[in-house]
């Protein structure tokens, strides 16, 4: 990092910026998707783009109003839009509708090998691989939230008051239990190596349970809602949005519990929006309010590079390729970096 | 990108199933008026609404974990109004209707407690349509009935055409007993411009400025039969900002459930400015807002819309307030 690139960001491009290609869309970036060395991009207006070795894809009109969620199944791209429709899109711009639930609303898409998830309301329809029909777990009130564990064994539907935690028995019946913590939750996720379940929440703070024993606790001290959060590759630190730092909580042995966050300042006090771990290393990209993306390693904080320098438009995704050498990141007002990692001379 | 920091204005409809609601949201949807509006419906309205900008929602009322009983929120309302702010087509204004039989606060409450709800939409009015030949009925049998008019920015007084003078005269007085500020605009089948409802700004505060003449007069009788009544005060002696700030937010935590809505323009000694105040049970805005005007009586008024106001003794809590 050049040591003037801090003073002046605003004059300066990054080295990633000018030796990658820009995107200037106008239209909001709502998520992100890795798809082996591919990215697919979802949109506001509903379209989805795929991104591959430093080319930009046709536009595929997906949906008519928001994607609102991304995921993949295999090779294909799971979208849930606004326009009540769940499709199935090949890299090859093909879309496959899975359902469509009118004037309600696809929050939230998962898959785990051919089994698909979506969620509407409060309604999660579980297609297991080659059923035509969905099964249909109800839940008390509207879904934040939905992930599969590492085996595809359990899904965890986090909602008001809680989660539900179902589980596959080896004749595929799903049962489930609730994890109770009051108030709403959002998104959730599992550790990667499925110890701990994590829950935003709509207050500014997080929720955890150590799933052997069930026992749960909060992280707090957050100055907004916090919107994005990650487990890094071996669960060693959840890394979170939410604050003008980005907080790293430490996610070994018995979790966080008494124990204090790894804070990773920024220039500029803004807020950290967006928050994806580097593969197979202990460090994340950081994307901010003003579009701004750094590069830090988590357990040294003067080792921060400055990767997008600002667009003054809110980081809404960050996805890396399979194969570390390429990153995409896009903003709410439609900038979009795509741009390989590493210098010529460093692969 | 300096649109997309833009806040979309909020209007939230509401009135008893039949008073007209889905003929309104059909008039709004379907008039040519260039405007681009989002609609969210729920679960249990009327049928007949079908539209691209048409959203179901399940009114989902949540508690915050933090014990405040008062920051109810609407759940279902954060989870769209976002969905909707990252459309790439931006909206000229988002309509909420909401159930009959719903209590309007926790949706107002909504734009007061949730941050990005607040950064990126605001609480443009409430607007509520009543039914003018079954509206004393409503209200004497249901107390949301009285909520929504005690709530409203608004009352359309819709069927005017099935109801003769006097009753006319009998509806309005009912509402002006528990709303006297609200507009009450008079329509059959709804038909009211849509600048009329649309687009008001009644939540600002500056706007409270705005609409004085009609609103904060004096002390309104009332019956004490009644369940939602409203009570105003007037000083034209200075208050002690000290003074007022302790009874008034003692009494918001103590009765905030009881008190539904509250305005008010406020003269503080040694202060230069005037203060403008709103609030929806316990929740307040509160702000100076510029000087008094040049010769112009400086004078106190605070109203207040709620349950069992003759028991808080507001009239003795507001004499405290005033200088010595």
């Amino acid at each position: 990092m050049k040591a003037d690139s801090n003073k002046f960001p605003e004059l300066n491009k990054t080295k990633f910026e000018n030796r990658g290609k820009e995107f200037k869309l106008r239209i909001p970036v709502t998520n992100a998707i890795t798809i082996g060395n591919s990215v697919a991009v979802g949109f506001g207006d509903g379209t989805v783009r795929i991104f591959r070795s430093g080319q930009i894809s046709e536009v595929i009109k997906a949906h008519s109003g928001v994607v609102l969620s991304i995921s993949k199944d295999g090779e294909d791209i799971l979208t849930g839009g606004d326009d009540g429709r769940f499709l199935k899109i090949s890299l090859d711009g093909e879309i496959k509708e899975i359902a469509n639930f009118g004037s309600r609303w696809v929050d939230h898409v998962t898959a785990y090998n051919g089994s698909l998830v979506c969620t509407s309301g409060n309604i999660v329809y579980l297609w297991m691989p080659n059923k035509k029909e969905p099964k249909l777990l109800e839940h008390e009130s509207t879904i934040g939230g939905v992930a599969f564990d590492s085996k595809g064994r359990r899904l965890a539907v986090s909602r008001y008051g809680g989660v539900t935690l179902w589980k596959k028995d080896y004749s595929n019946k799903w049962s489930s239990s609730n994890l109770i913590w009051k108030g709403s939750h959002n998104k959730v996720i599992f550790s990667t190596d499925d110890r701990f379940l994590v829950t935003s929440m709509q207050e500014n703070q997080l929720h955890f349970w150590r799933l052997k024993d069930k026992t749960d606790s909060f992280m707090s001290g957050y100055g907004a809602k916090v919107k994005s959060f990650a487990f890094v590759y071996d669960s060693k630190f959840l890394v979170t949005s939410g604050s003008n730092d980005a907080i790293c909580w430490p996610f070994d042995g018995n979790g966080p519990e008494g124990r204090k966050p790894i804070c990773l300042p920024y220039v500029g006090n803004k807020l950290v929006t967006f928050v994806e771990p580097f593969p197979n290393e202990n460090a994340i990209f950081t994307g901010l309010s003003d579009g701004s993306v750094f590069l830090s390693e988590i357990e040294k904080s003067t080792n921060t590079i400055i990767i997008r320098s600002f667009t003054q438009s809110e980081v809404t995704a960050i996805a890396v390729t399979e194969d570390c050498s390429s990153i995409l990141i896009g903003d709410i007002g439609g900038n979009i970096l795509w741009t390989s990692i590493w210098d010529e001379e460093e692969k | 990108m300096g649109e997309t920091n833009k806040q979309v204005p909020v209007t939230v409809l509401t009135g008893f199933l039949g008073a007209g609601k889905t003929t309104l949201l059909n008039r709004i949807l379907t008039e040519q008026h260039g405007k681009k509006y989002a609609v969210i419906v729920n679960e249990f309205g009327e049928q007949g609404i079908d539209n691209d900008l048409v959203v179901d929602a399940d009114e989902e009322v949540f508690e915050m974990n933090n014990g405040c009983i008062c920051c109810t929120v609407r759940g279902d309302l954060i989870r769209i109004l976002s969905g909707l702010m990252k459309r790439a087509d931006k909206l000229d204004a988002i309509i909420v209707e909401t159930t009959g039989l719903a209590d309007p606060a926790p949706v107002a409450q909504t734009f007061f407690v949730d941050q990005d709800v607040a950064d990126r939409t605001k609480l443009d009015a409430i607007v509520t349509v009543a039914d003018a030949v079954h509206l004393s009925t409503q209200l004497s049998d249901h107390h949301e009935a009285e909520e929504q008019i005690a709530f409203a920015d608004v009352v359309l007084l819709n069927k005017i055409d099935l109801v003769d003078e006097s009753g006319l005269e009998v509806v309005k007085e009912r509402i002006k007993k528990i709303n006297p500020f609200a507009k009450i605009i008079h329509t059959t089948k709804c038909g009211v411009s849509l600048s009329e409802i649309l687009n008001l700004d009644a939540f600002n505060l500056k706007r409270i400025l705005d609409t004085e003449p009609d609103f904060l007069t004096s002390d309104h009788d009332h019956e004490h039969d009644d369940d939602v009544t409203s009570l105003s005060f007037v000083s034209d002696t200075p208050l002690d900002m000290e003074k007022f700030q302790d009874w008034f937010s003692k009494l918001l935590q103590t009765k905030g459930q009881d008190i539904l809505r509250t305005k008010g323009i406020l003269d503080f000694t040694g202060e230069n400015d005037r203060y403008v105040f709103q609030g929806v049970h316990m929740l307040m805005d509160a702000s100076p807002m510029g000087k008094w005007p040049e010769g112009k009586e400086r004078s106190s008024r605070l109203v207040f819309i709620g349950r069992n106001l003759e028991s808080m003794n507001l009239k003795e809590g507001f004499e405290n307030c005033k200088s010595a």
